[in-house]
Order: structure tokens, then C-alpha cells, then sequence
């Protein structure tokens, strides 16, 4: 690991000097987000601060039953996010939702950390913490989109479900269509990052790692590792979502969603 | 006896002098989600070939019948049987692939005409089944749809032409039992004739039973089964 500069809480208080410019400039153009801008910033400032003192204290204490009882809220706090996110519900949605993240995050984690990197101890709460963290928040994004796009197909598209069921196809064949239109959409995001990568932007990860001192290379290697991740649990996540929808709304009457 | 058993047995002599039928779909009932009991124990107990048709007031459960015949909705149904081949609800998907419904308002899938006509041959179920393309433009050029030609795009085609795309659907699958809610609904008379004749063939040729929910009296009389479907009974006239 190479230096990197350390921030003083002076240095918090010159950075608060960035919002007021952003205050300023919704003050002069009347555009009513001061006080939204001032309680998003406040909450940002509170929330992180607790996060790295709640991090500092697992990093500390460095017990496997912390790590993990951190991962599963993390875990919970995910999914229901992914849900509340989502545009339309379903009577059962809170439950598939965590069931998907549960499982694409640990299908997905464990080859990252303990085969991939191969962490040790296995629960080193400095890889694990950060690496779960990202695939938790970005499967998010993709099964939020792949639900979305999945709920409304199902919608929009009841009558050709029912067609294709009129004619002997399985419940799903009937819906193959509009599982598959959902996955794509739930992929897009990660494929134009990926794309992108390093072009447009550069990744978090990798910056972060590149301030705190790691040599690019290293940066790279690890944001590869990353982006890979994130496009398999977003594929997992959005097939297991799509199918564990269909089974809750298609049954053999057809499909069995609200039309609202 | 309760009146009940008496109605149901009621329906299955009306349906079928000497059962059993090669077709059985029986006993049915059905409360619709409004609460109304709109089949109080109906069995359709038919031999092929045959042409059937039902007729009945509007909201008389005439769509609720042909959709519980196929499960598509949750209509209480004892048996479903082709021959000595009973099909239980866990087989409803194969029961579908050879009693065969025509949606009332024909839905289309969205793309060609030929992925239209031959999507079903694809599924699992479709079997041995093969799509014909000579007898899809055979039957394309009967119903007046003939110009459009199997590449055209299903996009922005009418009621009527959705209806008749849907008519021949049903006879390129050729499913041993055929149901058609309403099937000649928004069709110019003649053209309706033209339709009309196509299922009678199609149950003689296959052969096949085909039922119809018609409201046209002067079909009615073609048909070589009749029953009215009245305070959710079938009776036969």
C-alpha cells in the first residue's frame, strides 16, 4: 500500500462550503431545493459518519458473527429497497426479492472473495464488507429494472400469455417472452458500464483504491473483478426474480396480476 | 336427491344421449368474482364429428363455460377427458394442446402472420404436430386474408381480420377439439358463411368436435348439436 492524505474534520467543514455554492445557486434561481439540499446533505453527513464508526468498531472487533450479521442487514436493507423501488407490486414480492438477493449475493460473493481473491481469514471484514456492499447495491439496480419490466409485460400482455396458454404451451413457455425482454433490461445497465469503463468515467472502486494509495494496475485488476461480478449477479439476480415472479403470477387460469 | 344433483343430471342427458362421450368435460360450476353462480353443474359429453353450438343471453356464462372447459378460470371442474385419457388440472397445458380455445377477442402475438399461425407448434405439447405452410396460405385465401401473405406483420390489423388470423390459427393446429367464443363476431355476413362452413368442414374431415358460442339464430340451425345456456344450464333444443 503506498500514503495517502488523511482528512481532517477541518477539511469536512471546508467541503460543507460546496453545498452552500449548490444552495446558492437554488437560492438565486428559485428553484425550492435549499431545504431539501441541506437535509440531504445533513443526512449524508450522518448516515456515513455512523456507517464508518459502525465499520471501525467491526473492523476492530474482526468476529465472523459480526461480519455476518452486518451482511445479512445490509442484505435486508437491500431488498427492501429493490421493492420499494419497484413501480408495481405483488402480494409475495417482499419475499422474492430478499430470497434473490440471498441468493445471488452469496452464489456470487463467495467465488469473488474466497476463490477469486481468496480472502483469509474468510470473513476478513475489509474485503468482504466492501465487496458484498457492491454486489448487494448493484444487483439492486438490475432486478428493480428486470421486475419493472417484467410486471409490466405482464400487464400490458395478459391476452398473448393467455394465447400461447389456449394452445397447450406450459406456464413457462407462456411467459418465456417477457422473462427474457426483463433479463435483458436488468443487464443493459452493467453492459453500457462495462463498456464505458475507463473512458467516460472512472470506476469507484478504482479510484477509491487509487487515492488510497494502491498502484493502478492493482486498481484495474480489482475493477475488472468487480464489473464481472456485478454483470453475473445481475444476471442471476434477474433470471431468479423473473421466475420466481412468474411462478407467484402465472398460474394455469393465466396471469393473475392486477390490471391497475 | 337435492335439486342440485337432479340439475346436474339434467345438463348431461341434455348433452349426450348415450354417454360416454369421446369428449367428457363435466361436472362444471362456477361462480364468477361478482358472486354469481353462473354454471350450476353443466357436462358436455360429445362424439366427434360434431358441430356445437351454444347460445344464450349475454352474461349468461357462455365465456365462463368455454374457459373452464380449458381451466382459464376457477371453475369447478370434476373431469376433463379425451377417450380413456383422463386429464387431471396438473396436465392442463397438454389437455389445451388438443381441446383448443379461440379467445373471444382474438388476440394476436406481436410479428408475422406465419409467426402467428405457426407459434404452437413450437411448444412442448404441439407433439408430432407439424406447421403447414400450403395449408396455412390455403386456409389464409378462404377467410379473405389471403392478399396480406404469410410475411405481412399482424400490426394494425382490425377486429375482423384478428378474428378470422384467429379462425385459421385454430385450424392449422387442428386440435381434436375445438372451441370458439364468438368466433364470427364483427365478419359481413357472407364472409361469416364462408367462416361458419369452414369449422363445419373441419369437424368432418378431422374428425373433429367443434364448439361454438354464436349469437347468430341462422347458425344456430346449421349446427348438429344445440344447446341454450340458460340460469347456468345447458339445454338442449
Amino acid at each position: 500500500m503506498g500514503h495517502y492524505i488523511e482528512l481532517s474534520a477541518f477539511d469536512l467543514f471546508l467541503a460543507v462550503g460546496l453545498i452552500v455554492i449548490a444552495s446558492g445557486i437554488s437560492l438565486a434561481l428559485q428553484l425550492g431545493l435549499t431545504r431539501s439540499l441541506a437535509v440531504a446533505a445533513t443526512r449524508c453527513m450522518l448516515q456515513l459518519g455512523a456507517i464508518g464508526l459502525i465499520l471501525k468498531k467491526i473492523f476492530q472487533v474482526n468476529s465472523p458473527l459480526l461480519v455476518l450479521a452486518w451482511l445479512a442487514l445490509m442484505l435486508y436493507m437491500a431488498s427492501r429497497e429493490a421493492v420499494r423501488r419497484s413501480r408495481s407490486k405483488y402480494k409475495g414480492i417482499r419475499l422474492d426479492a430478499l430470497l434473490t438477493m440471498t441468493f445471488t449475493s452469496l452464489a456470487v460473493g463467495l467465488l469473488v472473495t474466497q476463490v477469486v481473491i481468496k480472502v483469509r481469514p474468510w470473513y476478513d471484514p475489509q474485503y468482504v464488507i466492501p465487496i458484498f456492499g457492491m454486489i448487494f447495491g448493484n444487483s439492486l439496480n438490475g432486478i428493480c429494472l428486470c421486475l419493472d419490466r417484467f410486471l409490466e409485460y405482464l400487464r400490458s400482455r395478459r391476452r398473448e400469455v393467455e394465447l400461447r396458454l389456449c394452445f397447450g404451451a406450459t406456464r413457462q413457455e407462456a411467459v418465456i417472452e417477457g422473462a427474457r425482454q426483463a433479463v435483458r433490461t436488468g443487464m443493459i445497465p452493467i453492459i453500457n458500464n462495462m463498456t464505458v469503463a475507463g473512458i467516460v468515467s472512472l470506476p469507484g472502486m478504482m479510484t477509491g483504491q487509487i487515492v488510497a494509495g494502491a498502484s493502478p494496475v492493482q486498481a484495474v485488476a480489482y475493477q475488472i473483478v468487480i464489473m464481472f461480478m456485478i454483470a453475473a449477479s445481475n444476471a442471476l439476480g434477474s433470471m431468479l426474480l423473473a421466475t420466481l415472479a412468474a411462478r407467484r403470477l402465472v398460474s394455469h387460469y393465466g396471469v393473475e396480476i392486477d390490471s391497475s | 336427491m337435492n335439486t342440485e344433483n337432479k340439475r346436474q343430471l339434467a345438463s348431461r342427458a341434455s348433452a349426450s344421449k348415450d354417454p360416454p362421450g369421446w369428449f367428457t368435460c363435466g361436472t362444471i360450476s362456477f361462480t364468477d368474482p361478482m358472486g354469481r353462480r353462473l354454471l350450476r353443474g353443466v357436462t358436455l359429453q360429445i362424439d366427434p364429428p360434431c358441430l356445437c353450438v351454444i347460445t344464450g343471453p349475454s352474461g349468461s356464462g357462455k365465456t365462463s363455460l368455454l374457459r373452464a372447459i380449458v381451466g382459464l378460470n376457477k371453475a369447478n371442474v370434476l373431469e376433463r377427458r379425451l377417450g380413456d385419457v383422463i386429464y387431471p388440472d396438473k396436465r392442463l397445458s397438454e389437455w389445451r394442446s388438443k381441446v383448443t380455445l379461440l379467445l373471444q377477442d382474438a388476440p394476436c402475438i406481436p410479428g408475422t402472420i406465419e409467426e402467428n399461425l405457426s407459434f404452437p407448434f413450437a411448444f412442448k405439447n404441439s407433439g408430432s404436430h407439424r406447421f403447414s405452410r400450403d395449408e396455412a396460405i390455403k386456409l389464409m385465401e378462404w377467410v379473405g386474408l389471403g392478399h396480406f401473405g404469410l410475411s405481412h406483420s399482424v400490426d394494425g390489423f382490425s377486429g375482423g381480420e384478428r378474428h378470422r388470423l384467429s379462425l385459421v390459427r385454430g385450424l392449422v393446429w387442428a386440435p381434436p377439439v375445438l372451441l370458439a367464443d364468438e368466433p364470427l363476431a364483427g365478419l359481413e355476413p357472407e364472409l361469416a358463411q364462408k367462416c361458419f362452413d369452414l369449422l363445419l368442414d373441419f369437424s368432418r374431415q378431422r374428425p373433429a368436435v367443434v364448439i361454438c358460442v354464436l349469437h347468430e339464430e341462422r347458425f344456430a340451425k346449421q349446427a348438429d348439436l344445440l344447446f341454450r345456456l340458460k340460469d347456468g344450464t345447458l339445454h338442449r333444443t
